[in-house]
């Protein structure tokens, strides 16, 4: 009898471990049972019966997963013989995806690292492509050799960066960067004046306010909102260089004539900008709020329609422009205004493309068909697919007019904001190279978002009405025109690869908190100097900011000398 | 029947007693099956738990997936170093102030919200209605299993300075004249974050005291209320002192996770001008390592909070312990 | 040792008159208590479901107009748009699959593995109970780090397969200590006696212990089973891979619909680029409703366990 118990102990203590023992047996078994080798998540190219190759990619960015059997997606693999799944960011931070993939080695066939790329190099992960890419001239003339010189490491080129390639010339009409905005309603109730400077800014918006205190249906309006949610606080933190007159180089103002890095947190008008923006808060111009809002209230806010304005990026209050004009507010929305601290200063709130170094698509190590995957991304640049990739099919995501113009129906373009109807039936290959500007047809733009017939399209009367006071016809014409780049511009590509373990690094980080605490504080302090005497006293005794300078001074002295072509 | 069990009891209780004098391979052969059952599981803890903590190198290297553990450089208490400020890296008055703020918002949830979960199980066991009594239960822990951004946006919505309901309802009833910024002070910020955790967790955490309840005995509460015992002197003295042993356990348990105090509440509700008193442990290495990739930095906390997690339950487990009380080990 | 289980299953029936009697003497001072109890109970009800009515609310609002807030407990531009954007997400058959898979698998194998850890960890006479629940209990409170259980996991095959979701979880120290309180918790009578007709700790287990622990069991695997249901953790990180699709879990499909909002690594100039929109409030209501409504569903059932005296009161000490 207790011989028959201790064997069924030990029988059961046998069947645990073989249980936990098996399960990895288990798993393989079911994955040869898929019909595809287990090759741990990426590398192994498939080849469906039509001989349609399928890659991999992994973005580490957010982003929309589209539907497996995409029409679009579908209709390119038809014409190119391949398709490609593409993975996105989620829940976690780009280096800590890129960290686990390399500590794993399981790369899938394209990768964008993002902030990862450098540790992408470090490990060996990626293939150099100059070595291949003669076959493939639209990968290597996608740029000029001057900019693949810049996008070089060690002598080669690992990514290709997708974006900022204007073909012909820019065609933007959205401004889509930072600027002031203002509702056209407040410009409109002035008679369209000009604002030059912040004083103007403010002051128009002040007696505005003043005279109107609440929208038509009894709303109290707002006369400005900060964002301060996060990584998104820039709307509080870097006007000072634009005030000045400087590019959005991100972490610094680089001097034009010494080519030296200058820290715009601490200039004087960083301090005037500043200091008016402590006095509007205490008139009560500035939302008391603002500085705890979230980024989902900011936009709640902003989609009443009661906010006169605000800086910020075109793209981040995108959301918010739309419900305006679905509740038939369209005297309620934004048009940029170029504003500068002192008269005579001339803005550059307008930047062309930039070519961003510091990111871009890759081929990894873990791909099993390198020249399949180049002739993907080749082929992706071809102008037939380029229009399916951005416009959609012919006849269903678009209509071509007699004289060869793209447009679309009401139908069309509502679809084509859709979450839902993009997944199942639109493939842009977002983050792969792609073109800006024009259409290879050289009659089109590239995309239909800066095609000049749809932007007129869904232009809301009224600011139509204030394009003509102005005399422009885009909102890219409200601020000046962009200049040539200088060469070290934009510098964020290269601040946004600093990790805190390096000094200037963690001086970086140090000035984020600081600021981030700081700032709010400074804005809403009863006395405002010895509010920001306090803040420099403890933002110089916490950020070494001569470290983080010379690092940004050397680089910017490396771009210089690549675009000269002296190393 | 319950005679004959307490007799036997008594009779193996002796006998036990007598066995122990007999020596340790005896006992070994005498508990074969309990030890053969037992192997597996130390093989299991051993593989999934004991085995990973190799990763604790990590902390003393400057850690590079691309060259892994074993060719990482070491860096011997550097990153400890820079995570405490400890010369000669640069002076550090922040991460004090962040393993303040942890502990403090650790202890307010720890007190607060074994007291409330206790709290609401007895008042809800004590409730007549029985159908009323299954409503208030399921409703009570729909909270749990809202994400912390829902729950965010909830605690924005209620705060609002200009619609928010609590400080309407305080406009209201004429205690304040105008609406309080709540999420710009830094003296209201821990107890918001202790407030969100109670409505999000309190009905979630009151299960386990629930089901402890029902191992009472019935008879106990009989025998009490024949002698005239009110409700809450049947609360005092039948239900709390059979809820003790699942208490203390839970609270030793939790004692351990103080510098748990979270991550998401504190990053979604935090802002600057309260950063002080928000930032946690985990929203510290995110911003000064893990979100650049520097697991080392990481890992060095990792190990700093768990040393502090164990000192705390050994000391608390060696209190209950004395007190002749359920402990954990 | 038959005759011993018979008993406490007859004991049961007693249970019940009893407690009849107990709650039909009400004297003034309980009557006030029950006011008193009743008022704190609904105002505590009404706190909660106000937030939860007014998400389920905006989740059936458009999710333009709800962008201007002023949503209290019913839609204001009534839509099922949300609800379709979020069931029509290609993953989801597959997702609520796994789901349901996983968290049926994953507590079964969990409340069983996990329970029979705490009987042995419950005897008074075991050798190594000290060092095994000290073994146990550690394991709360320290992590090797993401990366180091990863390679452990990939090393064991568990990556990119289902069994990661069940093993890596399946004894867990937190739920076998409250088992093991309430084990403690039993007269130890009932098992002592089992033993001296000839019992094995097997049976003990199985007849006597387990039975008696229902209350608790229930706790448990309502605990574990949330767990399973609400993790998407180990779904991103070993499971994420280009050939996982078929393992992907509601959560983490939900996760996807969250993460635009609290993603902590974005810069400007990289969200510029993307071209990425928020996933709007109201879908997320959608898709949180979506996720946790059938899970919420497993409470009611198991709350027949909660009924005070069903099983203890049988066995009087």
């Amino acid at each position: 009898m207790k011989k028959i118990k201790s064997i069924a102990a030990f029988t059961l203590a046998l069947a645990m471990m073989a249980g936990m023992g098996a399960c990895g047996k288990t798993d393989s078994d079911s994955d040869s049972k898929g019909g595809s080798a287990n090759n741990a998540g990426g590398g192994s190219v498939e080849v469906d019966e039509d001989g349609i190759k399928t890659f991999t990619a992994f973005f580490a960015v957010p982003g929309n997963e589209v539907d497996k059997g995409n029409r679009v997606q579908e209709a390119i693999a038809k014409e190119i013989g391949a398709r490609c799944e593409m993975k996105w960011l989620t829940g976690q931070t780009a280096d800590e995806a890129v960290g686990i993939m390399i500590a794993g080695e399981e790369y899938p066939d394209f990768i964008d690292g993002s902030t990862g790329y450098s540790k992408l190099l470090d490990a060996g992960a990626l293939i150099p492509l100059d070595e291949y890419w003669d076959d493939y001239p639209n990968i290597k003339n996608f740029y000029s050799e001057a900019e693949w010189n810049s996008v070089k490491v060690d002598g080669h080129v690992y990514i290709v960066p997708q974006f900022g390639n204007d073909y012909m010339y820019s065609t933007d009409c959205v401004h889509n960067d930072e600027a002031f905005w203002i509702q056209t309603r407040v410009l409109k109730w002035d008679n369209y004046p000009k604002i030059e400077t912040l004083d103007e800014y403010f002051d128009l918006i002040e007696r505005y306010l003043e005279a109107n205190p609440t929208m038509e249906d009894g709303t109290p309006n707002i006369g400005y909102e900060i964002l301060c949610d996060d990584w998104r606080y820039f709307c509080l933190e870097n006007a000072p260089f634009f005030l000045d007159g400087y590019p959005n180089d991100g972490c610094c103002i680089v001097d034009r004539d010494t080519h030296k890095a200058i820290d715009y947190n601490t200039t004087p008008t960083a301090k005037r900008y500043f200091q008016k923006l402590n006095e509007e808060y205490k008139k009560g111009i500035i939302d008391p709020e603002t500085f705890t809002m979230n980024y989902d209230t900011y936009i709640s806010k902003l989609s009443t329609g009661r906010v006169c304005g605000m800086v910020d990026q075109h793209w981040d209050f995108n959301d918010a422009e739309l419900a305006i004009k679905s509740q038939g507010l369209d005297d309620n929305t934004y048009v940029p205004v170029g504003v500068v601290i002192d008269k005579g200063i001339e803005e550059h709130y307008h930047s062309g493309s930039t070519l961003d170094v510091s990111n871009g698509v890759g081929i990894t190590t873990s791909c099993k068909d390198i020249p399949g995957a180049l002739k993907f991304m080749n082929d992706l640049l071809d102008p037939k697919i380029l229009t399916l990739r951005n416009w959609g099919e012919k006849d269903v995501d678009y209509l071509v007019g007699d004289d060869g113009i793209f447009y679309r129906t009401d139908e069309m373009r509502s679809n084509a904001n859709d979450q839902t109807y993009i997944n199942a039936n639109l493939c842009p290959y977002a983050y792969f190279p792609n073109y800006k500007g024009m259409d290879h047809d050289e009659i089109n733009a590239c995309n239909p978002s800066s095609q000049p017939s749809e932007f007129y399209e869904s232009l809301p009367e009224p600011v139509k009405e204030c394009f003509d006071a102005y005399g422009v016809q885009t909102y890219v014409q409200m601020t000046n025109k962009s200049g040539e780049n200088a060469p070290w511009y934009p510098m964020w590509s290269y601040s946004n690869t600093f990790t805190a373990d390096t000094d200037y690094g963690l001086a970086k980080v140090n000035m984020d908190e600081v600021k981030h605490e700081y700032l709010p504080k400074v804005v809403i302090a009863d006395d405002f100097d010895a509010a920001w005497d306090e803040y420099m006293s403890v933002y110089n005794e916490r950020c070494d900011i001569d470290c983080y300078l010379n690092a940004l001074d050397t680089e910017i002295q490396r771009r210089i000398d690549v675009a000269e072509g002296n190393s | 029947m319950s005679k004959n069990v307490a007799l036997a009891a008594d009779g193996n209780a002796a006998a036990l007693k007598a066995e122990n004098k007999k020596s340790f391979w005896k006992q070994v052969k005498n508990q074969k099956t309990l030890i053969l059952l037992s192997i597996p599981f130390v093989v299991y803890v051993i593989i999934f738990c004991y085995v990973p903590l190799v990763g604790w190198i990590m902390a003393f290297q400057n850690y590079k997936p691309a060259k892994g553990l074993l060719n990482s450089e070491f860096v011997g208490l550097d990153k400890f170093k820079r995570l405490f400020g400890v010369a000669p890296f640069p002076k550090n008055d922040v991460f004090l102030g962040v393993i303040r703020n942890t502990l403090a918002m650790g202890l307010i949830n720890l007190v607060l919200g074994t007291v409330c979960a206790i709290a609401f199980a007895i008042l809800l066991s004590e409730f007549r209605s029985r159908g009323g009594k299954k409503v208030i239960q399921t409703i009570s822990y729909l909270p749990h299993f809202l994400s912390w951004v829902i729950v965010a946006g909830i605690v924005f919505d209620v705060l609002s300075m200009e619609n928010g309901m609590l400080n309407k309802l305080l406009v209201g009833l004429g205690i304040v004249d105008k609406g309080v910024n709540w999420l710009a002070e830094p003296k209201y910020f821990w107890w918001i974050v202790a407030f969100t955790n109670l409505w999000k967790e309190t009905g979630w955490n009151s299960i386990i005291y629930l089901a402890a309840i029902t191992s009472i005995n019935p008879d106990l509460y009989e025998a009490a209320s024949i002698d005239g015992a009110g409700r809450l002197s049947r609360i005092w003295h039948i239900t709390l002192p059979g809820l003790k042993p699942t208490i203390l356990i839970l609270l030793i348990m939790n004692v351990g996770n103080v510098l748990n105090a979270g991550f998401d509440i504190q990053y979604l509700l935090g802002n600057g001008l309260v950063q002080r008193y928000s930032q946690t442990i985990d929203i510290y290495v995110l911003k000064y390592g893990i979100s650049q990739g520097d697991y080392s930095i990481g890992t060095a906390a990792g190990i700093f909070k768990s040393l502090v997690s164990i000192i705390l339950i050994f000391l608390a487990n060696r209190t209950a312990k004395a007190m002749g009380e359920e402990h954990l080990f | 040792m038959a005759e011993l289980t018979k008993a406490i299953a007859e004991e049961k029936p007693s249970v019940k008159p009893k407690k009849k009697s107990s709650t039909s003497r009400r004297s003034t001072g309980d009557i006030v208590f029950d006011v008193i109890n009743t008022i704190i109970l609904i105002v505590f009800t009404v706190i909660i479901l106000y937030p939860l009515l007014n998400m389920v609310a905006i989740s059936f609002n458009d999710g333009t107009d709800a962008l201007r807030g002023g949503i209290y407990l019913w839609p204001r531009a009534f839509t099922t748009k949300n609800y379709s954007t979020v069931l029509s997400k290609q993953s989801m058959p597959v997702a609520v699959r796994v789901t349901v898979l996983r968290t049926i698998i994953g507590t079964l194998s969990s409340t069983f593995v996990t329970a029979l850890l705490a009987y042995i960890l419950s005897r008074k006479e075991f050798l190594f109970k000290k060092q095994l629940s000290l073994l146990y209990v550690i394991t709360m409170y320290v992590s090797g780090g993401l990366i180091p259980v990863f390679l452990v996991y990939k090393k064991l095959n568990l990556t990119h397969s289902f069994w990661v979701y069940i093993i890596p979880g399946m004894v867990s120290a937190w739920n076998m200590l409250v088992l093991r309180t309430y084990m403690n918790g039993l007269p130890d009578s009932l098992a002592e006696s089992a033993m001296m007709d000839g019992a094995g700790h097997l049976t003990i287990f199985f007849r006597i212990i387990l039975p008696l622990c229902m209350p608790v069991i229930a706790t448990v695997s309502l605990f574990t089973a949330v767990y399973h249901w609400n993790s998407w953790f180990d779904v991103m990180i070993y499971n994420n891979g280009a050939k996982d699709a078929n393992l992907t879990t509601l959560q983490f499909e939900l996760q996807k619909l969250l993460s635009s909002v609290t993603n902590n690594s974005a810069s400007a100039e990289t969200m510029k680029e993307a071209n990425n929109t928020v996933t709007p409030t109201t879908v997320r209501a959608a898709a949180t409703v979506v996720t946790s409504l059938p899970i919420i569903c497993l409470y009611p059932f198991l709350q027949r366990y909660f009924v005070a005296g069903l099983t203890i009161g049988g066995v009087k000490e």
